[in-house]
């Protein structure tokens, strides 16, 4: 053991290097880990396989959030089926959303823009393309958004209302439904799986499952064209959703959903 | 030495043999084999993601289908049999015993391991190696999970039933004039292990029970519908396997202390320093499995005792590499291929270890947690350290098992491929996780900055380490049928003793 002083300096610089990490990290993380008392709370739901959140006042948003720049805001998260997690790489938000359990996570963002949000836990088929957006609002426009408030929002999700169908009441037009079990892989999903109708017709999608659906034109979230004719947005289960056909052209158009790719259809317009 | 190949047996001598070495033979064969079916799992997961989009799968779940039994296959049927193989060989020949302790229990072991290896791959399931609660008991399609989830058990049991041999052998069978502190640092590797198996497996053979009972549903104890927790199993699985990230490891570490001094020709640097170490790690090596759940919601106060009981861990593995360094220090070194294959195997555990400081840092944590930076590290270690010291030692103990000598030339070439196609997938995909790339998805969004080009640079190396072990098992096939005969006292040509193989005529 004569040369075992080496070994020991060697050893001594190892632990006091890690020591310094080990310090410093738990340090760092005490002061990231605390919430300030004046944060906002947004609700995050997570399910197979879009991202649900409920704001502070009530407002409840899918797919998309919006945040103001410089609020501090608490994101408390649940899970409504398996693990997922919550992740904005831009802003290293990171935290698992475990069904059964609240988890918490706080965040304060400093420059406004667009940013994505996705899913950093294995959740099976839709775990890749369970993202959502993340929009911060510049000061100045919050300021305005308090003032018109539907206006502001108008602005941040045209590309949505543009797609979004006239969810009016009215007389129901020809009737599609969203079966109850569809959410599961291999079980029929869309009655009738091909619907036929002429040109100007309205179609009134009722889902009566016990998961949210959409009923989005294109071959799946891959499709290039996928929502590029129509696209109901999130169906919440037993609400019901209408299609306009009076700007699709006659032709036969294969529809699916965005939430379960694996559910899929046929729309023929005459 | 057995020579099974220079002087052909009867296949079912070989098959139903209870010999030391027939059954350590038939480890490394299955264990081979699981490295080429899992690598060329490996080779269609890289090529989907060389571009965006789905090309290569029809759908998300063959995709999740592939990595979840690419992982299964490459641990528990690459790893975990090599290292038991090289064990069988070397062993009883190191503690100086005919056999090992109990040779039927020895080959009931080893049939265990393709009955469990049939069971994955059949049932082909989606849960990801981890398979974690609640989706792998209420979403997972069976019965591919249920497969699973006995093939994994059964593989359990023969582990564990392994352990015990190697346990009983190195303590209870040595010979009497061999103290512990006289056996070689390789035994004592697969010593440290094999008790860490007792104290580890048998968690997770728990935790499978209760998953398989939960997916019955007559259980709830991971489904928060019926008041379980999914975190609880989490728990039990980590225990296991984060005890079980070192017992790959260790094996690897004892296979490099019989090279390095051998090809270094110099004694080692401390003995007493690398049984210190081995002892130190499989004690620590239990204090730190939750860093591995920092982002499921624990309290402050459980994340600091996990990161530093993971941060203890670190001055015994850095003690080995200092061995290694210290023991070249100053020898004639011969680069023959096994130790070519040692250095990049040390390199790539220093780059390894240095990037699991960084995971361990809570703060940093939250950066590299659940993306490509964590499938680079744990890559590293299992591809970068411990495969390619693995393949180093098949290239050393090929001349005792067939006699003959590879060739040394296409050796080197499959190191340096390699070496090579290991950084170029794996450091990549280090940074790709800092840029935000989550693990185990199908596809990605092209237009996030750096993604496309990082995954494509993966992609080119993964069919270069590919093509490198194509040409390892082309030189392994053709010169165990004509390779030159090898000088059994010295194949190597460095002056140093080679096993004992003379008295190792299998007893029929």
């Amino acid at each position: 053991m004569g040369h075992a002083t080496i070994e020991w300096v060697y050893v001594g610089v190892v632990v006091s290097l890690l020591t310094w990490v080990g310090a410093e990290s738990w340090n760092v993380e005490r002061l990231v880990e605390h919430v300030p008392p004046e944060a906002e709370t947004i609700r995050v739901i997570a399910q197979q396989w879009f991202w649900t959140f409920e704001h502070q006042d009530g407002k409840k948003e899918t797919g998309q959030l919006h945040v103001k720049q410089g609020v501090p805001y608490k994101f408390e998260l649940i899970s409504k089926d398996v693990v997922h997690d919550f992740n904005v790489p831009d802003y290293t938000i990171l935290m698992d959303a475990v069904p059964g359990r609240v988890n918490v996570v706080w965040n304060l963002f400093d420059k406004p823009g667009e940013y994505p949000i996705q899913c950093r836990e294995y959740c099976g088929f839709g775990h890749a393309t369970m993202r959502a957006k993340l929009f911060v609002e510049p000061f100045s426009q919050t300021a305005e958004a308090a003032e018109k408030p539907a206006e502001a929002q108008n602005a941040t999700s045209a590309q949505a209302q543009a797609q979004a169908p006239v969810q009016t009441a009215g007389p129901p037009g020809t009737p599609l439904t969203i079966l109850e079990g569809s959410s599961v892989q291999g079980s029929p999903s869309y009655d009738p799986a091909t619907l036929t109708v002429k040109k100007g017709d309205k179609i009134t999608v009722t889902n009566k499952d016990t998961l949210p659906h959409t009923v989005t034109s294109g071959t799946g979230p891959t499709d290039p064209n996928s929502a590029k004719q129509f696209d109901t947005s999130i169906i919440e289960p037993g609400a019901t959703a209408d299609i306009e056909t009076t700007n699709i052209n006659p032709g036969q158009y294969p529809f699916h959903c965005t939430v379960h790719p694996y559910m899929t259809g046929k729309l023929v317009v005459q | 030495m057995v020579l099974e190949v220079k002087q052909p047996r009867p296949l079912w001598e070989i098959l139903f043999s209870t010999h030391h070495t027939d059954i350590g033979l038939l480890y490394l064969i299955t264990s081979i084999t699981a490295l080429m079916l899992g690598g060329a799992l490996a080779l269609a997961l890289r090529a989907e993601l060389f571009l965006p989009g789905l090309q290569l799968f029809q759908d998300p779940t063959s995709f999740n289908r592939f990595f979840t039994v690419h992982g299964t296959t490459m641990l528990f049927l690459w790893a975990i049999p090599f290292f038991a193989g090289v064990g069988n060989y070397l062993v009883p020949i190191m503690v100086r015993y005919k056999d090992m302790a109990w040779p039927k229990l020895n080959a009931v072991a080893f049939w265990m391991i393709p009955v469990g290896a049939a069971l994955v791959w059949v049932g082909f399931a989606d849960t990801g190696w981890t398979a974690y609660p609640p989706y792998s008991i209420i979403r997972a399609p069976g019965p591919a999970a249920e497969m699973w989830i006995f093939g994994l058990k059964i593989l359990g049991i023969s582990s564990i039933l392994g352990s015990i041999n190697f346990i009983v052998t190195i303590l209870s069978c040595r010979h009497p004039d061999l103290s512990i502190m006289k056996i070689s640092l390789f035994a004592w590797s697969i010593l440290a292990v094999s008790l860490m198996t007792l104290v580890a497996v048998p968690t997770f053979a728990a935790s499978l029970i209760m998953l398989y009972t939960d997916r019955l549903g007559i259980s709830g104890f991971f489904n928060p519908a019926m008041g379980g927790d999914p975190i609880a199993y989490q728990h039990l699985f980590w225990f296991t396997f984060h005890p079980e990230v070192y017992i790959f490891l260790l094996p690897a570490v004892g296979m490099l202390y019989e090279i390095i001094p051998k090809f270094s020709r110099k004694p080692l640097f401390s003995y007493q320093s690398g049984v210190a170490a081995f002892v130190l790690i499989a004690i620590i090596g239990f204090a730190s499995w939750a860093h591995h759940m920092f982002a499921v919601g624990m309290s402050f106060t459980e994340k600091t005792v996990f990161m530093v009981g993971t941060l203890a861990a670190v001055p015994a593995s850095a003690m080995h590499v200092f061995n290694w360094l210290a023991t070249m220090w100053g020898g004639r070194i011969k680069f023959a291929v096994p130790l070519l294959f040692g250095v990049g195997g040390i390199m790539l555990f220093f780059a390894s270890g240095a990037g699991g400081v960084v995971n361990t840092a809570l703060p940093l944590d939250f950066i590299t947690h659940d993306s490509y930076w964590v499938v680079g590290h744990f890559h590293l270690i299992l591809m970068g350290t411990v495969s390619l010291t693995f393949t180093g030692f098949i290239y050393y103990l090929f001349p005792l098992i067939t006699g003959r000598m590879y060739n040394e030339r296409a050796g080197q070439i499959h190191f340096v491929l390699a070496f090579v196609g290991v950084i170029f997938v794996f450091i990549t995909q280090h940074v790709l996780g800092l840029y935000g790339m989550p693990r185990r998805i199908v596809d990605y969004d092209a237009t996030m900055p750096g993604w496309l080009i990082m995954n494509q640079i993966a992609t080119v190396g993964a069919w270069i380490a590919g093509l490198s072990y194509i040409i390892m098992l082309v030189n392994l096939i053709k010169s165990a049928g004509s390779g030159k005969e090898a000088d059994m006292k010295d194949p190597f040509q460095i002056g140093e003793e080679y096993y004992d193989y003379k008295r190792r005529e299998p007893h029929h």
